[in-house]
């Protein structure tokens, strides 16, 4: 039995007429969080109300929560050309599952978004789906992606991208990511790097590290991540002497030693933002020898601290992610930069993948998990074991992401509860779990290493621009 | 004391010794491992099961007739995704001095090069009537996923960098055959050398493991470059139990009581990991000016394929302190015991 009441209307209809009593809200924009109600009508949110403590009694945090819409800034809809592994309308379905009413899609598509007739068509297939998240995407930085000359660029630009990224791939040359962050900067758009020094990297198949060196796995060192961040922050610094609007987002950063560089950078008053994932947040390589325990959990030693850590086999290629998951201390560094403020978001780096590429051995499979729908899940386990408050891990979830969109793109985006406008929110119930499982998930990508875990946190209800996007199937 | 240690003390009681000419199933002693996919989970007493075991097999083989029916009407299928001939022949006899159905698949020979995945193949094999499966891949961790798809016995023969559980076994058999104290040898302290490509070999990831429960005084040397991440391991140890890293082969063939060359291959020059065949040698073979450094009686061993001249001298290969021949021929008797005893698994 859901919490709240049905909607009675469907997906991508306006939400003619929903009331929210007693719920917990949380709105980083105005900085308010505690007990409230909502009311929507004809799609816009007409009342957010505020209850003060003795009309409270009962309602906390740990029930039924009330928050802008996600945000996620890194996700890969595989469409044009990877359709076995999603499309466009199955992504979008995976964000409104996931509570996310926004999605940036990366490039990394055959053929790469590298052209305005691309960007056509992943925005006819996001009409075509009905659905009311709103699909925006990145733009490839080199033609092709091959990072040899720029993409298009200003025509990307004039078409609507709200920034550039080769992701899946490092800007080897560090020329054309100079030239990258002033052609962008001069654009008034941010670039965004996949850190990553490929010469390090070669045929590598997990974090560089104890784990990796007992199950004879190649080694993807913590410095290959580094230098790549140490170079593009040395662009930067370059760069935004000429361009003062050049603006660098470095994605999915999984290292302590780049998480301090890009600590050091803000701090001198570069232009840099960064984001972390949900799974480097929580998970660690321990998973990889069998370990199923959380990363705070984690020893660093699943063989020999006698805990009987392993439970599973080693080797899930459901694991297999680049960067790859790191070590305990690691998780927590992601988690420090989390808490102050040097991660400006959280970013699912959702990328799914058909089973014909994940099903094989692990070091034959391809690289990838599919997270839209169990960040949350992740994201919550960090709170509920009082390691990140829930205000933070939501607004790494919306206002985070929406500041590093810019004015331009991110103002509709995670902007907040606010009276007047379209309803942007999703409502999820913190007292109750789900099992993970292939068939609950809307994605087509199935390659999550969480397949029988019982996460927290269960969204009631997805709704986008004042559209219905998602709700739980009643009496479930 | 290491968990190791208490397993050997309260294990002193000497094991029953399989009798191999009756079926695998109607053993005294059950076998729990479905699988053998690696050596990290073994305890002691299984170690020493298997050691038990092996002794019989060697007694069958020194039979005039050096066959038992023990796996008769089984079907032993061996896929093999990487050049080998000592390994593949090794299980091949193996199992057929158990009377068992071989089916001999080298991957570049079959589907396999037209995409067919490894959980195909897998399926294949066993729709084909296959009871137990020998494979090598060169992909660490792949004979867990064939384990995941088969509904028989895996045993895996060398995966990647990651583990060759039989070559270990055979190891430490063979050690426990000619050290003092021979035939059944205490490993207790002594001091054993894997010299060295240690990065890229699962014989030696696998002996760390079977040496060390021993309670030997593990020792892993080689070029810098080569032993890239040992360091982390042998601080924290295998499941605690602490190991050694040096470059200098000096201090580690000091004293030595056993001595294990590893092959060096062609492709490190290439990597960038080694300046040159000619340095190697030069510097870390295995010459008998070095050997002089361990103890008299050390003794040699090498997985093979060698490449004599340089990581090993052709007069060390085959001097008076080589076991090389002995662990091939160790080599068929171990891998007769384990397919044995994975044949009497009980489920728990």
């Amino acid at each position: 039995m859901s919490a709240i009441a049905p909607t009675a209307a469907e997906i991508g209809a306006v939400v003619a007429d929903l009331e929210i009593s007693r719920a917990w809200l949380v709105d980083r924009a105005s900085g308010r969080e505690g007990p409230g109600e909502i009311v929507v009508s004809d799609g816009v949110l007409e009342a957010v109300t505020w209850l003060d403590a003795g009309e409270a009694e009962g309602v906390d945090e740990r029930g039924v929560v009330v928050a802008p819409g996600f945000v996620d800034l890194h996700a890969h809809l595989r469409e044009p050309g990877n359709e076995d592994a999603e499309t466009v309308a199955s992504g979008l379905a995976a964000a409104a599952h996931g509570g996310f009413t926004t999605v940036c899609a990366m490039p990394n598509t055959t053929p790469a978004l590298d052209d305005p007739a691309v960007l056509a068509q992943v925005a006819a297939a996001a009409a075509a789906s009905g659905s009311p998240v709103r699909a925006l995407a990145w733009g490839a930085i080199s033609a092709g992606r091959a990072g040899e000359t720029l993409a298009a660029l200003g025509e990307l630009a004039d078409a609507g991208v709200v920034g550039f990224s080769d992701d899946g791939a490092p800007v080897a040359s560090a020329s054309v990511m100079r030239n990258a962050l002033a052609y962008a900067g001069a654009l008034g758009l941010p670039v965004v790097e996949h850190a990553e020094d490929p010469t390090l990297t070669a045929g590598a198949e997990a974090n560089d590290g104890y784990v990796a060196t007992v199950l004879g796995l190649r080694g993807w060192p913590a410095a290959a991540e580094e230098a790549a961040v140490a170079r593009d922050l040395a662009l930067l610094a370059d760069v935004v002497r000429d361009v003062p609007g050049s603006r660098l987002h470095l994605t999915h950063l999984s290292t302590a030693g780049a998480l301090d560089l890009v600590r050091r950078a803000k701090a001198a008053g570069l232009p840099v933002t960064c984001d972390v994932t949900p799974h480097h947040l929580a998970l660690s390589d321990e998973w990889l020898a069998g370990s199923r325990r959380w990363a705070w959990e984690g020893s660093g030693d699943p063989w020999g601290d006698g805990s009987g850590a392993m439970t599973a086999a080693p080797y899930a290629s459901s694991l297999r992610v680049n960067p790859p998951l790191r070590s305990v201390a690691d998780a927590a560094a992601c988690r420090e930069a989390l808490l102050d403020g040097t991660a400006d978001a959280i970013a699912t780096d959702h990328a799914p993948h058909a089973s014909v590429d994940k099903d094989v051995e692990f070091g034959l499979s391809a690289n990838g998990i599919s997270g839209l729908e169990t960040a949350l899940g992740l994201v919550l386990a960090l709170v509920d074991a009082g390691l990140v408050p829930l205000a933070r891990a939501i607004e790494a979830l919306t206002l985070g992401p929406a500041r590093v969109l810019g004015s331009r793109w991110g103002d509709g985006a995670g902007s907040g509860l606010v009276e007047g406008a379209p309803a942007d929110l999703v409502v999820f119930d913190r007292s109750a779990t789900w099992r993970v499982e292939a068939d609950a998930l809307a994605s087509r990508g199935k390659n999550t290493p969480l397949i029988g875990r019982e996460l927290s946190g269960v969204v009631l209800l997805t709704v986008a621009g004042g559209r219905l996007a998602y709700e739980a199937p009643q009496g479930s | 004391m290491t968990v190791a240690d208490r397993e050997r003390k309260e294990h002193d009681a000497p094991i029953a010794v399989p009798i191999v000419d009756s079926p695998p199933h109607e053993q005294p002693v059950a076998w729990r491992h479905r699988h053998l996919l690696d050596v990290d989970t073994l305890s002691w007493p299984e170690i020493e099961l298997v050691m038990r075991t092996t002794d019989a097999m060697r007694e069958v083989l020194s039979r005039p007739i050096a066959k038992v029916p023990a796996l008769r009407g089984r079907n032993v299928t061996i896929l093999f995704y990487e050049a080998s001939t000592r390994t593949r022949v090794s299980f091949e006899v193996a199992a057929k001095n158990l009377s068992a159905d071989v089916v001999n698949i080298a991957a570049a020979t079959s589907s396999v090069t037209k995409g067919e995945s490894l959980v195909d193949t897998v399926r294949t094999v066993e729709a084909l009537g296959a009871q137990m499966l020998v494979i090598r891949h060169p992909v660490s961790g792949a004979p867990y996923l064939a384990a995941e798809t088969f509904s028989g016995s895996v045993l895996n023969g060398g995966d990647g960098w990651h583990a060759h559980p039989t070559q270990a076994l055979l190891d430490l058999y063979t050690l426990r055959s000619r050290l003092p104290g021979a035939p059944a040898a205490s490993l207790d302290g002594r001091k054993v050398v894997i010299l060295g490509d240690v990065l890229h070999s699962r014989v030696a990831r696998s002996n760390v493991w079977t040496l060390t429960a021993a309670g030997a005084d593990v020792w892993l040397c080689g070029p810098a470059t080569l032993l890239r991440g040992l360091d982390a391991w042998a601080l924290r140890g295998a499941a605690g139990r602490r190991f050694h890293v040096t470059t200098s082969v000096d201090e580690a063939l000091r004293d030595a009581d056993a001595v294990m060359a590893l092959r060096i291959q062609k492709e490190r020059m290439a990597a960038g990991l080694l300046p040159s065949l000619r340095e190697y040698a030069a510097r870390y073979g295995l010459t008998r000016e070095r050997l002089a450094r361990a103890r008299p009686e050390a003794v040699v061993l090498h997985p093979g394929p060698m490449n004599e001249g340089v990581e090993i001298a052709p007069d060390v290969a085959a001097g008076t302190q080589s076991l090389i021949e002995e662990q091939v021929r160790n080599g068929v008797a171990v891998r007769m015991a384990l397919l044995y005893l994975l044949a009497g698994v009980r489920s728990a």
